[in-house]
């Protein structure tokens, strides 16, 4: 839940201003995926996909909502209980094959045994480990593996994601990429846009971490790439460091929300 | 069904890492041995550790273990014995990670009385980190990071442990074994927190801190073993007894010991007998300090629970996102 900072800084406003913290805030290279809520109602789904993917990837997983959702109220569906995903989980018994850092092949994930499981004592922690054995090992090669085997497992997370929406035209003159919970303001300022004829598209990106595979292809789509964001430009710099746009950051730190018409001048004035 | 082990189904095939003729391979060695003759599945142990030389415990320990983070081994005890009531959840720590770092965490696992073993290994130096001064070395030790001598007072782990109120509080020495396993299976028959001072001798960087109350030649005389129920005895020819007096705490005759009560007067007699006594005239406690029987924390979550459940009944997901403020859009 992210509130204007630094420290305790603006306790009751919003900000998004710990996405780098978020998504680069572990001791080495190890990363987690972080889902941004998009909107209020989105919270539950969101949390809901965190769950899930925290038990199929067997991962901490980063739900980074921010003070605008979480004071914010909207009409919220409620869901049958059979729209619910399943979310199936096992646990080995078998102490012959059992090895506590064996991997899934598709997912990567490690084996989620439960202690008081006859035959299946292993220790776990923060030490580098072999793999598969799971044994401490501090040897270079295997650390360089584990770190890639680590990374591979993340990474791969993003295989799992729907394809990503564009609101609007596939492609077109300017594309408002967003993520969290200035979808609001960001949708509102494209409608109107859209509905006063310019060429312009949303993208929202709720996985901001590992960042969808079908991104780059989506955004080359366009001459223009504008990032709205609450911080000094965190996303647009990770956008242009992973597909080397050169996007336009359009960065508010108020502790305020952006609204629709702010937006909407911007659009204008990139589109005029 | 009652199992049987030996000490080595208690090792792991993990090479041994702390340095030679450190006084944590004794302790190891105990426990093996305690764990072998408790009767309790294998499976049954989950041991989590902080981060230190102590904390590198579970490692060595062919059980369920978790090697957590610096101070918190608390915390993710508590967490695996809430959830799992019937394992046996021991944690290995060391005098910076229980009593600097992870200060809070253990005041507050103490006062919340989960039936969680503590074994502090108190050497009074940060070992792993190459010999800086703890919070439990003495006021005026010279080390790399305090040359001129501490500053701070040190604390007293068994007074802080009485204070956040342990039920079960011990003391014990890494290299007199058969006293640290009666210690250990003491703590394992206690239902609820059970606080444990290991003395331990930090060979390399602290070597032979506690030499005046351990070294075999005058440990009888400066040591007393406080058994429940019986005179608080000591002396090479256990000829020396300690009495309470309103006051202080007198050296007389083994005859006139006074007998120790580890349950009574809310821990004062403890408190007084952990005090100031390492360089004084009677001799430093041993053994079982305390030891009261108090609500355990992880009981009574679950008879929460399941009162909740009688009063309510099992509730459903439905009826909880059906719940509060909904209307129907037709």
């Amino acid at each position: 839940m992210q509130r204007g900072g630094p420290s305790t800084g603006l306790p009751t406003k919003t900000e998004q201003a710990d996405l780098m913290q978020a998504i680069y805030g572990r001791n080495g290279e190890a990363p987690i995926p972080v889902i941004a809520p998009k909107t209020s109602s989105d919270c539950f789904w969101a949390a809901m996909e965190a769950v899930h993917m925290a038990l199929t990837y067997m991962t901490p997983v980063l739900l980074l909502s921010d003070g605008y959702l979480g004071n914010g109220a909207e009409p919220f569906r409620i869901p049958d209980l059979s729209e619910l995903p399943e979310i199936p989980v096992s646990h080995p018994t078998d102490a012959e094959t059992f090895q506590p850092y064996s991997r899934d092949p598709e997912t990567l994930a490690r084996p989620w045994a439960i202690p008081g499981t006859p035959g299946l004592e292993h220790r776990i922690g923060g030490l580098e480990k072999a793999d598969i054995t799971g044994n401490v090992n501090y040897e270079a090669e295997n650390h360089e593996h584990m770190v890639k085997l680590r990374e591979a497992k993340v990474k791969g997370i993003a295989k799992s994601y729907a394809p990503t929406e564009v609101l609007g035209d596939p492609t077109g003159k300017l594309c408002v990429l967003g993520w969290g919970s200035t979808y609001g303001a960001i949708r509102g300022a494209v409608d109107r846009a859209r509905a006063a004829g310019m060429s312009v598209s949303q993208v929202h990106v709720r996985n901001v971490f590992p960042l969808p595979n079908d991104l780059g292809e989506i955004l080359a789509g366009f001459e223009q790439v504008l990032m709205p964001e609450m911080n000094r430009g965190q996303f647009s710099r990770l956008i242009r460091a992973e597909y080397l746009i050169d996007v336009i950051s359009h960065p508010k730190v108020q502790g305020k929300p952006f609204t629709s018409t702010e937006l909407l001048i911007k659009i204008e004035e990139l589109l005029g | 069904m009652t199992v049987t082990y030996k000490k080595k189904d208690f090792a792991s095939d993990q090479e041994v890492r702390w340095c030679p003729g450190c006084g944590d391979y004794a302790i190891l060695n105990g426990v093996q041995q305690t764990f072998a003759g408790l009767g309790v599945e294998k499976e049954k142990f989950v041991i989590v550790s902080g981060i230190g030389c102590s904390s590198r415990f579970p490692y060595y320990m062919n059980t369920y273990g978790f090697h957590t983070i610096h101070g918190r081994a608390p915390a993710v005890a508590s967490g695996v014995k809430i959830a799992n009531p019937d394992l046996h959840v021991w944690m290995v720590t060391g005098d910076g990670d229980a009593l600097s770092i992870g200060g809070n965490h253990l005041i507050h696992a103490m006062r919340r009385n989960l039936n969680i073993k503590v074994l502090l290994f108190n050497n009074r130096i940060y070992g792993l980190t190459k010999g800086q001064y703890s919070p439990t070395s003495e006021a005026g030790t010279r080390t790399a990071s305090s040359p001129m001598g501490s500053l701070d007072e040190p604390f007293n782990p068994i007074a802080l442990a009485l204070g956040a109120g342990a039920g079960f509080v011990a003391r014990t020495v890494d290299t007199q074994i058969p006293h640290l396993r009666g210690v250990l299976e003491a703590a394992h028959k206690h239902e609820g927190f059970a606080f444990i001072e290991i003395l331990q001798n930090c060979v390399i960087f602290n070597n032979n801190v506690f030499e005046h109350i351990v070294s075999r030649d005058i440990r009888d005389d400066r040591q007393v073993d406080l058994r429940p129920g019986e005179q608080m005895v000591f002396g090479k020819e256990a000829d020396k007894g300690l009495k309470f007096t309103p006051d202080s705490i007198e050296v007389v005759s083994a005859e006139q010991a006074d007998v120790w009560d580890p349950s009574g007067e809310a821990g004062a007699k403890a408190y007084r007998i952990c005090q100031g006594s390492e360089r004084g005239d009677i001799p430093v406690p041993m053994g079982i300090l305390r030891q009261v029987q108090r609500p355990i924390l992880e009981n009574d979550i679950h008879a929460q629970v399941a009162e909740a459940t009688a009063k309510q009944g099992e509730g459903s997901l439905e009826g909880l996102l059906s719940a509060g403020d909904t209307w129907t859009v037709s």
